[in-house]
């Protein structure tokens, strides 16, 4: 069944950035809901709140805790992730965000460039267990959902949208359905234009979120301290969006050498720039 | 002695069809024609263009448009 015919499209921001949601024959009142139902999640999965779900989580390690169906379903997408990647995707990265001065929003004014000191992030297994229902983090981790988030959330949005509609979160983005043209979602990656179809796509970067030559956001859980890996930003298509994220920065921190060799067996599209 | 003969003549029919079935089997080792492994894409179907600022490489399931995006993936 095709579902050719004008997009509608709904943006506005959130989880500190730009989102947009696309869709072929749908009433525009589920775009909006989309925007309410980002705008409930952002506020229950940001670190930057004292009161949502995944801060209350963090401040409570050494015991379990009651968690939502969708933090437990985020839980269980990091460790997911964190095996695909061979332990380069490590959502314990808490307290390394915050020791190099990410500590609030970029909205709220730059981070203070602090001494940089390594310290390798523990395995995320090792500090983070589930349970139906419940969670329980080891004293002294701490949980950032970042980029994982934007692509898990982007997936949902997708299957709830209908069978042709896109979802962008800052970037991350989850494409359902044949498009507005029956062959696809036409999206831009590194330049150009693809057609996505049922497909995700994230990009990760050091280029945004730095705040000096040295500082920036992503983490290398090797060191505890920003990537250094002669690559500046990947883009990625696969099978999902969280998947795209996943291998995105996977590739970023493996470095121009292995990169290629790693996207070819995890991504079905991929742009490296050094 | 005629239980004797239908024992000996059982074990007889049991060596002789163990031996010639490992006989057949040692012999028809495996049919190099039979589709062991399910057909999958070739990797090599994958293309590379080079633009300004890095590389962009399209695997076999990502076709290239001339279409305007409606949306791009790009770092936030």
């Amino acid at each position: 069944m095709r579902h050719s015919g004008p997009v509608d499209s709904h943006h506005f921001e959130a989880l500190g950035t730009n989102c947009s949601l696309f869709a072929v024959g749908l009433a525009r009142g589920r775009l909006l809901e989309g925007e309410f139902w980002v705008r409930r999640m952002g506020a229950r999965l940001t670190r930057f709140s004292p009161d949502s779900e995944l801060s209350r989580f963090n401040a409570s390690p050494g015991s379990w805790m009651d968690v939502s169906p969708e933090l437990e379903s985020l839980l269980r997408e990091s460790l997911r992730a964190y095996e695909m990647s061979s332990g380069l995707v490590n959502v314990a990265v808490l307290r390394a965000l915050e020791g190099v001065g990410y500590t609030r929003p970029l909205s709220d004014g730059q981070p203070i460039a602090t001494e940089l000191r390594a310290r390798p992030l523990p395995p995320l297994p090792d500090v983070l267990a589930i349970r139906p229902g419940a969670a329980r983090l080891e004293p002294g981790a701490g949980i950032d959902l970042g980029g994982l988030a934007k692509g898990w959330m982007a997936d949902r949005l997708g299957d709830a949208l209908g069978p042709n509609a896109l979802a962008n979160l800052g970037g991350d983005l989850s494409a359902r359905g044949m498009g507005p043209a029956g062959d696809g979602w036409p999206v831009g990656l590194g330049g150009s234009t693809v057609l996505l179809r049922d497909q995700g796509a994230a990009t990760s970067s050091v280029r945004r979120r730095r705040w000096s030559v040295e500082h920036h956001h992503l983490i290398d859980p090797r060191t505890g301290l920003p990537a250094q890996t002669g690559l500046e930003e990947v883009s990625v298509v696969a099978t999902s969006g969280a998947e795209a994220e996943v291998v995105a920065k996977t590739a970023l921190l493996v470095g121009p050498a292995v990169a290629p060799a790693y996207c070819a067996a995890h991504a079905l599209a991929w742009w490296l720039s050094p | 002695m005629r239980t004797g003969i239908l024992k000996a003549g059982a074990t007889l029919l049991t060596i002789a069809a163990t031996a010639l079935s490992a006989l057949y089997v040692t012999a028809h080792l495996k049919n190099p024609a039979a589709p062991l492994q399910p057909t999958v894409l070739s990797a090599s179907g994958a293309t590379t263009v080079s633009a300004p600022g890095g590389t962009l490489t399209l695997g076999p399931s990502v076709q290239p448009s001339t279409a305007h995006p409606v949306t791009s993936t790009y770092a936030s």
